[in-house]
């Protein structure tokens, strides 16, 4: 009981806490306030309660598969808004240049971990509350929440702490790369989910790698977690993540090339308009 | 009077016509359903043996008091099913062999193998 609680807790917290500590990291690089991730971590909550509370109404839509399908909506969404970020970030003029982070980052770093807490955290929610009236097993219940969300939330800090570390030159690009990195795994979640619906067709797999990394292992958990490290990926799953990974790769290049071009020490129209 | 250029273009569209309604039904019908049902935190059956190569529905019915959720790493799927409810996961086609799966709110006993032939 406490060790099943443990990892089912460190589980669904180790994806939100991974992408956590990069935003934070990102949010104090370009000088904003913590509270727009307090206030992530709120909204999540609430989602999370609220998806809990409506699980079986979202369960029975689309043929029975309202689960996976909101699912898959969520994790894409999340690739967008990441998507966004990355290419709002790439945007920016090059450092000699100081400027405002924008209106439309501090959302994106709002909304992204909301919808990432609300999905992981309804889970969470659900097992705590089948759980809770069982009196019997409540004391190693407890603990092993508390011991699993330490866990969690310690990886995360440690990630944290470890990102902040870098030298200013290689922060950024080792931040938007974790963020590519993560909105495309969010891609090949998504296709996951649509094929366990049938909105997408299944197939066989296009390799194996559990005997390098097994899935179930401690390393595998982790890189499951943070870029949705998959043992038997399908050609659709993977040919998902590769376009899903191309095209930031690609937009991200863009707008650093096209910001690259401008002369340094003047500043463009729209910086001075805000 | 119908240019020659549009009757082929008109045929070939009807011949496709009559595939593209079977097509989806002829799939729809084939795939077979397993039904496990989750009662006292266990699977009934919790040994499955499906034809390799195949995609497979499976209809979980949870008899329980409590939610469970259905999952397993080798079959890459997971699926919250509340209390007294029942839900459909598609798996497969699968390569020959064995793939465990869990119930993760009870793993100690809710366990159960999908073999593969």
């Amino acid at each position: 009981m406490l060790l099943n609680a443990v990892i089912i807790i460190v589980r669904e917290i180790l994806e939100a806490a991974m992408l956590l500590s990069v935003l934070l990291v990102i949010l104090e690089h370009l000088g904003l306030s913590a509270r727009w991730l307090k206030g992530s971590i709120i909204g999540g909550t609430a989602g999370a309660i609220g998806y809990a509370l409506a699980i079986v109404p979202i369960s029975g839509l689309f043929d029975g598969f309202g689960q996976e399908i909101v699912n898959a909506f969520m994790q894409m969404a999340i690739y967008g808004l990441l998507g966004g970020l990355v290419v709002t970030l790439g945007a920016r003029q090059p450092r000699s240049i100081r400027h405002s982070p924008g209106r439309i980052i501090p959302w994106i770093i709002l909304a992204t971990p909301c919808l990432a807490i609300s999905r992981e955290g309804s889970e969470l929610i659900i097992y705590i509350s089948s759980f809770w009236p069982e009196a019997t097993q409540h004391a190693s219940f407890i603990l092993g929440i508390i011991i699993g969300s330490s866990i969690g939330i310690s990886i995360g800090v440690l990630s944290y702490f470890a990102l902040r570390s870098l030298s200013g030159k290689r922060l950024m690009p080792v931040a938007v790369t974790l963020l590519i990195l993560m909105a495309s795994g969010m891609t090949s979640q998504a296709s996951l989910l649509l094929m366990q619906a049938d909105w997408l067709p299944t197939q066989m797999p296009l390799w194996n790698s559990t005997a390098w990394l097994d899935e179930t292992s401690v390393a595998g958990q982790f890189l499951y977690a943070t870029m949705s490290y998959e043992a038997t990926p399908t050609p659709i799953q993977a040919g998902i993540y590769l376009a899903a990974m191309g095209l930031l790769i690609l937009l991200y290049g863009l707008v650093r090339y096209r910001a690259r071009k401008r002369l340094p020490g003047v500043a463009p129209p729209r910086e001075i308009a805000t | 009077m119908i240019p020659l250029h549009r009757r082929w273009r008109i045929a070939f569209l009807l011949t496709l016509l009559p595939g593209a309604l079977v097509g989806p039904l002829w799939a729809w019908a084939a795939t077979p359903v397993i039904t496990i049902t989750i009662r006292d935190h266990l699977f009934y059956p919790s040994r499955i043996e499906i034809a390799a190569h195949t995609k497979v529905k499976l209809m979980i019915i949870n008899q329980d008091g409590s939610a469970e959720e259905f999952e397993s790493y080798e079959l890459n799927r997971e699926k919250v099913i509340p209390a007294g409810r029942k839900a459909a996961i598609f798996i497969g086609p699968l390569a020959s062999g064995a793939y465990p799966f869990f119930g993760e709110f009870h793993s100690k006993t809710a366990r159960g193998t999908i073999i593969a032939k």
